[in-house]
């Protein structure tokens, strides 16, 4: 006997999940589909398939721009947060040190701070100082709130990794440096591409403290945001919805098994 | 020659002392980024909300005005309450959907469990904004719904179902939506820590499921049920966007009312530092009251 579940609790159950899947995809399977309805409003009845929302998409030199942009703020600040957060989480699992329940509790802030306080802060920061709104803005602050999820991601997988590896390399006279390249880099280099892609995709996806920081060369979320004011502009902007989303699933889903293969092989 | 110097008792030591000092050489860039850029802007705000700074040219030093105004008006502090209300509502609803998500995937056996939480969490990591805009696409007055509706008669096309969009309702379902996968996450975490032992021991001693799941999974389940309500409670109180983009004026939030002070129309950056600092000392407390359910390690240690 099961103790957990009986067995028409555990149908009931999988009933539920498959109708919380379900509501989960819909919406996104219905942009799909008015993705090639040929029609400019998203209404039912379907009144046939077209591609020319896309082509519209790939001849849109604004979005294209935005794209590139975010590609670029998203790039710049997941390699700032990578290096701060490998530096960070050495420190917090290699170092003893006093007042590390502060610097840890310090390090994951920017996890619970609205972005929105945030995004005003910063504002107001470069206001202060006279700085001009730039994509650099937007890296800044971007490093700072995706490098608590870098930390989350490379702590645990040093934790994991026997320190006695790198006392050995470092005994038998390997520099500091040259330890940290040579043993903990390559044990650690699943969570790196790991804590990399979840930096990436959270920049890339980030709106509030762009919307406060952004220079004159918006980023994708913000023109995306702006375009949703405009109906005339929505069945390419459900375009471009279909193929950032099924882009970033196919990203999500090779991260993942990516590291789980990477895992196992090290296991074994 | 090195690997004997390297064995020889005392040298270690010493190394091991001049490795203690170059941990101010990792945390160094990363404590400084955050407090030139972390720290230091939020002080920042502070000191606009005592009118330290000012927006203004003119005269001003340290007062308590804008504090006063807010604590003594009763707009700002009705609409950060509703605002309490609706995020409250919605985390609620959502951990009670999510628990039993959480349950059949960590106790139910299934083999695929790993597979199947990657499908119910996978639209949590795609786009923020194409959610909330497939939810526009869904919801409006010549929305899929209510088009589906006209086109097989259940509904006259001069009066489609208008409150779907830009009201609190759209609000709510939007931000359930987009924070269900999310919440599942920490219960399912706290659930699969969770020793089945201690379940056969309840069965052997006579408890039903009933009575087990009552006594025993439950009270074990809810650091990880605390860390999903405050996952998903903190950042729906300061939100703006989805507000602003379905909420219309009956999903107007306290996100949206701070926002507006900072905006284009009527500036007014003192009171808006306010509501931001107020905004910002309310999730503190909370983090700092429920914080050891946030503690990613400790909700898997539990």
């Amino acid at each position: 006997m099961d103790v957990a579940l009986s067995k028409n609790g555990a149908r009931l159950l999988r009933a539920f999940f498959c109708f919380v899947v379900i509501f989960l995809y819909a919406p996104i399977v219905i942009l799909l589909i008015f993705s090639f309805n040929d029609s400019p409003v998203p209404t039912f009845p379907l009144s046939g398939f077209t591609l020319h929302w896309y082509r519209d998409f790939l001849e849109n030199a604004d979005l294209r721009s935005a794209l590139e942009t975010s590609a670029l703020i998203a790039a710049l600040s997941s390699v700032g947060a990578v290096v701060l957060g490998v530096l960070a989480s050495l420190a917090l699992t290699r170092r003893r040190f006093r007042g590390k329940a502060a610097v840890s509790a310090l390090l994951l802030s920017p996890l619970v701070i609205p972005y929105l306080v945030f995004g005003i802060s910063l504002l107001l920061l470069f206001h202060r100082l006279g700085v001009p709104r730039s994509v650099l803005t937007v890296v800044i602050g971007h490093i700072v709130i995706s490098l608590p999820y870098t930390i989350l991601v490379l702590a645990p997988r040093l934790d994991q990794i026997d320190a006695s590896l790198e006392e050995a390399a470092f005994d038998l006279g390997a520099s500091r440096l040259r330890t940290f390249r040579s043993i903990t880099l390559p044990l650690i280099l699943p969570a790196v591409v790991s804590a990399f892609l979840i930096a990436f995709t959270t920049s890339f996806d980030e709106y509030a403290v762009a919307s406060f920081v952004v220079g004159t060369r918006v980023t994708f979320p913000i023109y995306l945001y702006s375009a949703l004011r405009f109906p005339n502009q929505l069945p390419q902007v459900i375009a471009v919805a279909v193929v950032v989303l099924v882009l970033s699933l196919g990203v999500v889903i090779a991260a993942e098994l990516g590291r789980r293969f990477a895992e196992r092989r090290f296991a074994a | 020659m090195a690997i004997a110097e390297a064995r020889e008792p005392p040298a270690p030591r010493r190394r091991r002392l001049r490795l203690d000092l170059t941990t101010p050489s990792l945390l160094g860039l990363p404590l400084v980024w955050l407090a030139v850029f972390f720290l230091v802007p939020i002080a920042i705000v502070g000191a606009y909300s005592f009118d330290v700074y000012s927006l203004d040219p003119g005269p001003h030093g340290f007062t308590l005005t804008a504090w006063h105004d807010f604590i003594h008006s009763s707009i700002y502090l009705r609409l950060f309450w509703k605002s309490v209300k609706m995020s409250l509502l919605v985390s609620a609803i959502i951990v009670v959907l999510a628990y039993p998500l959480a349950y059949y995937l960590a106790l139910s056996g299934t083999k695929r469990k790993y597979v199947l939480l990657l499908l119910l969490i996978a639209p949590f990591l795609t786009s923020y904004l194409l959610r909330v805009l497939a939810w526009k696409v869904i919801l409006g007055d010549h929305g899929v719904i209510n088009s589906f509706l006209f086109w097989t008669g259940l509904r006259d096309p001069d009066h489609p179902i208008s409150q779907l969009l830009y009201s609190r309702f759209a609000v709510m379902l939007v931000l359930g939506y987009i924070w269900l996968p999310f919440v599942a996450l920490p219960i399912f975490v706290s659930l699969e820590s969770l020793d089945t032992r201690l379940l056969e021991a309840a069965s052997d001693l006579g408890a039903s499921r009933l009575q087990a799941f009552r006594k025993v999974t439950l009270p074990l389940s809810l650091p990880g049920v605390f860390a999903a309500f405050l996952f998903v409670f903190i950042p729906t109180l300061g939100e703006f966007v989805t507000p602003s983009l379905v909420g219309g004026t009956s999903g107007y939030m306290y996100g949206n009312q701070i926002v507006d002070l900072f905006g284009t129309g009527f500036p007014d950056w003192q009171t808006g530092s306010v509501l931001a600092i107020f905004l910002l000392l309310v999730v503190a407390v909370l983090t700092v009251v429920f914080g050891r359910f946030l503690q990613p390690r400790q909700v898997t240690a539990d």
